[in-house]
């Protein structure tokens, strides 16, 4: 009995030296997160950004912007073309018909069928070619 | 040389400024919030594209679109013809035209909540003078409190009093700067007075009518105050329109990613409308 005791008290010590020098690692650290699209940009901030709704926007307005610069620099005042749906459109008149199209084909996919939403995905991408190439 | 002065740009920015601020801000706002869940505190949780889909099938949602379809549709073929055959009745020249103009106006500039709120006094049952009227004098079963059709029917009503001046004026404004000879060629020619508004004063008021239309359907699509005062969305759903049912989601639950799903597919719906009617009724002109 006595010998436990005095073993016991030997190697606690021991055992906390030995811990103390092989260092504590990574217990009791909070884990380096990894980059997420979903996590909140700014938490506690109203607007509730995330990457993945900043890129939307980001894509958008870009979009806007470069048509901007071609109608501008490229296309004068947006050569106006009549297409296949007999309406004459310029450039931004195609962007926006291609996004509100796009919406579309979203919202339909989300009510009738469900997620998740690659196949409208492709199909909105398909939609733009052909708004841009033939509307 | 050609030269161009851009300076009017920088005139424009302080509307695009505050553009930003009352409508690009608010929007990106909905948008994060309807793919996010939150209890308040402002902490959100990731919820992807899930209320669109709930939403979407939802039948309260459907049931308050069909509703708001109807109402636009009723407000739509009952003003616009009424607001047409208003302008072509009045008076072109002389002492009547400022007072019929000035009454004309009157309606629409009653705000709102006020136009709800007199409404409903004047057609309560028992103590408005219209529900006393009906009920009391002609005997015709009449209560908008209880009865759906009678409700819808106060609704359409208080909107066509409030709104068909907007018509009026417009076309009205349209008529007025027809020349004179448009006439002249058409009497000589033996037009009928429906020729005569067939292809002189229709075609004339067309712009004019594209802005009313547009302007009619986008206001009783976004209708929201006068309803909401007058009957509550009552009795029971029967007049929850689509936006009475956005807020009670929104406000009244605090769901607050689900509403502004709703609200981005109210507003999808409200651009396409507008979008087609606009390109429709331009189309001629371009060609």
């Amino acid at each position: 009995m006595r010998k436990l005791l005095l073993s016991l008290s030997l190697l606690a010590p021991s055992s906390a030296l030995a811990q103390a020098k092989a260092g504590w690692g990574n217990v009791g650290q909070e884990e380096p997160k990894g980059f997420s699209w979903t996590d909140p940009l700014w938490p506690d901030f109203w607007m509730a950004w995330t990457p993945a709704t900043l890129a939307v926007f980001v894509g958008i307005f870009s979009a806007i912007a470069l048509i901007g610069v071609l109608e501008v620099v490229k296309f004068r005042d947006g050569i106006e073309r009549r297409g296949v749906l007999g309406l004459s459109t310029t450039l931004g008149d195609r962007l926006f018909i291609t996004l509100l199209g796009s919406a579309y084909i979203f919202l339909a996919w989300l009510g009738l069928v469900g997620q998740p939403v690659w196949t409208p995905l492709f199909l909105s991408i398909g939609w733009g070619v052909f708004v841009f190439w033939k509307v | 040389m050609r030269t161009e002065n851009q300076k009017a740009w920088f005139f424009v920015l302080p509307v695009l400024a505050l553009v930003a601020f009352n409508a690009l801000v608010p929007m990106m706002t909905v948008v994060n919030y309807s793919v996010q869940e939150t209890f308040g505190n402002n902490q959100f949780f990731w919820e992807g594209l899930g209320w669109f889909e709930q939403i979407l099938r939802s039948d309260r949602f459907q049931a308050a679109l069909g509703r708001q379809f109807l109402f636009t549709a009723l407000i739509l073929m009952i003003e616009v013809p009424l607001g047409i055959i208003v302008a072509l009745s009045m008076p072109r020249k002389g002492f009547w035209v400022p007072v019929c103009l000035v009454l004309m106006a009157l309606p629409m500039l009653i705000p709102w909540n006020v136009v709800g709120s007199m409404w409903n006094i004047f057609t309560l049952p028992k103590i408005g003078l219209l529900g006393y009227f009906l009920n009391d004098v002609l005997g015709i079963n009449y209560d908008m409190t209880q009865q759906p059709l009678s409700a819808w029917i106060t609704i359409v009503v208080m909107d066509v009093w409030h709104w068909t001046s907007l018509v009026v004026l417009l076309c009205y404004a349209g008529l007025v700067s027809i020349p004179d000879a448009y006439y002249q060629a058409a009497k000589i020619d033996g037009a009928s007075p429906w020729s005569v508004f067939r292809y002189i004063q229709l075609p004339k008021m067309k712009t004019v009518l594209t802005i009313a239309v547009l302007l009619r359907f986008m206001d009783s699509f976004n209708i929201y105050t006068e309803p909401f005062v007058l009957t509550g969305g009552g009795p029971g759903n029967s007049t929850t329109l689509l936006s009475i049912d956005l807020v009670k989601i929104a406000l009244g639950q605090f769901d607050l990613g689900p509403a502004a799903a709703m609200s981005l597919i109210y507003f999808a719906i409200t651009l396409l409308v507008s979008w087609v009617f606009y390109t429709l009724m331009t189309k001629d002109d371009a060609q």
